[in-house]
């Protein structure tokens, strides 16, 4: 027994050696691996640099054209992503050298690859190259079974900007294997306003989150065009998250005609989340006419819509500043630590949450303002308000 | 000389930065997170300050809201650099006290051009 115990420590030594000396061998092969690249990537990465830095040596074009290629290896990473980062002649430049080198073509056949990896890689390519003879390999990409794959080929369809992919990419949101809805909605913004026919065809999509995406971007894209439309969603879809979206993008677009039915969205037998949502929606309009309304919502029970509402009412200027300033005055002390005597009538209850609320919005205008004006650090305790 | 410091966690961000306004004279310090780009300056306060929005830990907004509440450093010239351009973060950026906002994809040229614009309008 003593003899099978020794035995079995002898080999578990022998494995954790083993296992050592495999781990520190590859870590010396990774170091001498990574100093090899960069010694190879030295020279070229001094000269990519200066082109990316929009220098007009036309030598350093040719130079990257003409690398070998285990020194252009060496960059293409670095080159790759500055590719994406950099606009104007900088990227043209960029542009030049990868088209020179094969490099859009080689993405175009590797779009079709085997390897996810390799996939993803060249669809980040040939965004970044913006490529428009690759908007359909990209749009197939969409369906792609590898998720990174579909989330990069969004992105480099957005950054190619071909409105054409626009009702592709909203479609994407509904099929079988999602994309994430910021990356769409991004793609979709990049493409500007020559996606308006897609993005308000989208707002009968069967879908939800088709046309929860849509509106949102429209507001987003500032497609005032399109404000009837938007209205018609806040007013008819059956989705209250559409139509909380629909509430935020009239805010966005800033029409006069979005006052009336924002006013509606915020009556009380809405439900809470598109009422606080209209609210925050007629602050960014900045209506005085909505003073009054947003004045009646300060009591609201729901915490979310009195919130927004507060806020709502300091956007709109000096005359959202006095309806607040009087709920203050008019309402029992809510500063901190003291306490008013509770009374039994729904009028004094109201009056109350409206102060606190209308206080509070109150007190956090003070410290932006405080901090704006580089006011020395000192207590974020606002000074009572109002009295 | 004028010293700009860089705070960018994208590392061919920085080194792009970096070439290029070594290139127009400037001397640079970079680093890689808002922690880093805070103590840099608190220490020896640059002339102007590039600051990427987006960076773990601290942000380019929070470095700059940090930077304008300490006295030494109130004044200093800040331009962010973000990915973001919605409306909301340039006012955001703003409200934080930035002085220029530039938006990825950037040009370097641009850049350049804003880091002496900003320095300019400050000295004067």
């Amino acid at each position: 027994m003593a003899g099978l115990a020794t035995a079995v420590l002898l080999v578990l030594a022998g494995a954790a050696l083993a296992l050592g000396a495999v781990i520190v061998l590859g870590r010396a092969v990774r170091r001498t691996r990574e100093a090899r690249q960069a010694r190879l990537a030295a020279p070229g990465r001094r000269v990519l640099l200066s082109l990316a830095a929009g220098d007009d040596e036309p030598e350093n074009q040719q130079t990257l054209v003409r690398l070998e290629p285990a020194a252009w290896r060496a960059i293409e990473p670095t080159a790759v992503a500055l590719l994406g980062k950099v606009r104007g002649e900088s990227h043209a430049a960029l542009v030049s050298v990868f088209e020179q080198r094969g490099m859009g073509e080689r993405a175009l056949d590797d779009v079709r690859g085997r390897g996810a990896m390799r996939r993803a890689r060249a669809a980040e390519v040939l965004g970044n190259l913006g490529r428009r003879d690759a908007v359909p390999l990209l749009v197939s990409l969409l369906g792609d079974r590898d998720p990174d794959v579909r989330a990069v080929a969004a992105r480099a369809l957005g950054r190619i900007a071909d409105p054409a992919a626009a009702a592709a990419l909203l479609d994407s949101l509904a099929g079988r294997r999602p994309i994430p809805p910021q990356v769409v909605a991004d793609a979709v913004m990049r493409m500007g306003a020559g996606t308006l026919e897609a993005l308000t065809a989208a707002l009968d999509h069967d879908a939800e989150l088709v046309r929860a995406t849509s509106v949102e971007v429209l507001g987003l894209i500032g497609a005032i065009t399109a404000a009837a439309r938007v209205i018609d969603t806040l007013d008819t879809d059956p989705s209250p998250e559409v139509r909380e979206r629909a509430a935020a993008a009239l805010g966005r677009l800033g029409t006069r005609s979005a006052l009336a039915p924002l006013l509606a969205a915020v009556a009380p037998e809405n439900p809470p989340g598109l009422r606080a949502r209209a609210a925050h929606a007629l602050g960014d309009l900045g209506a005085v006419a909505a003073a009054p309304a947003l004045d009646a919502l300060l009591a609201d029970p729901q915490h979310e819509v009195a919130h927004a509402t507060a806020h709502a009412l300091l956007r709109l200027g000096p005359a959202g500043r006095e309806v607040l300033e009087q709920a203050v005055a008019t309402g029992p002390d809510p500063s901190p630590g003291r306490h008013a005597a509770a009374r039994t009538d729904g009028l004094s209850v109201a009056a109350e949450r409206a102060a606190r609320y209308a206080w509070e919005a109150l007190a956090v205008a003070e410290v932006d303002e405080r901090r704006r004006d580089g006011a020395p650090a000192r207590s974020e305790q606002p000074t009572a308000v109002g009295r | 000389m004028t010293a700009i410091l860089i705070a960018d966690d994208d590392p061919d961000i920085r080194d792009l930065i970096a070439f290029k306004l070594e290139q127009a004279g400037y001397d640079v310090i970079a680093v890689d997170n808002g922690l880093a780009a805070l103590s840099a300056a608190r220490e020896t306060p640059p002339d102007l300050a590039v600051l990427d929005v987006m960076m773990p830990g601290m942000s380019g907004i929070d470095v700059c809201r940090e930077l304008r509440g300490n006295a030494p450093t109130a004044t200093l010239p800040i331009i962010l650099l973000t990915a973001r351009a919605q409306e909301g973060d340039v006012e955001v950026g703003f409200g934080a006290g930035a002085d220029d906002y530039v938006v990825k994809p950037f040009s370097p040229r641009e850049l350049v051009s804003r880091v002496e614009a900003v320095l300019a309008r400050t000295r004067a």
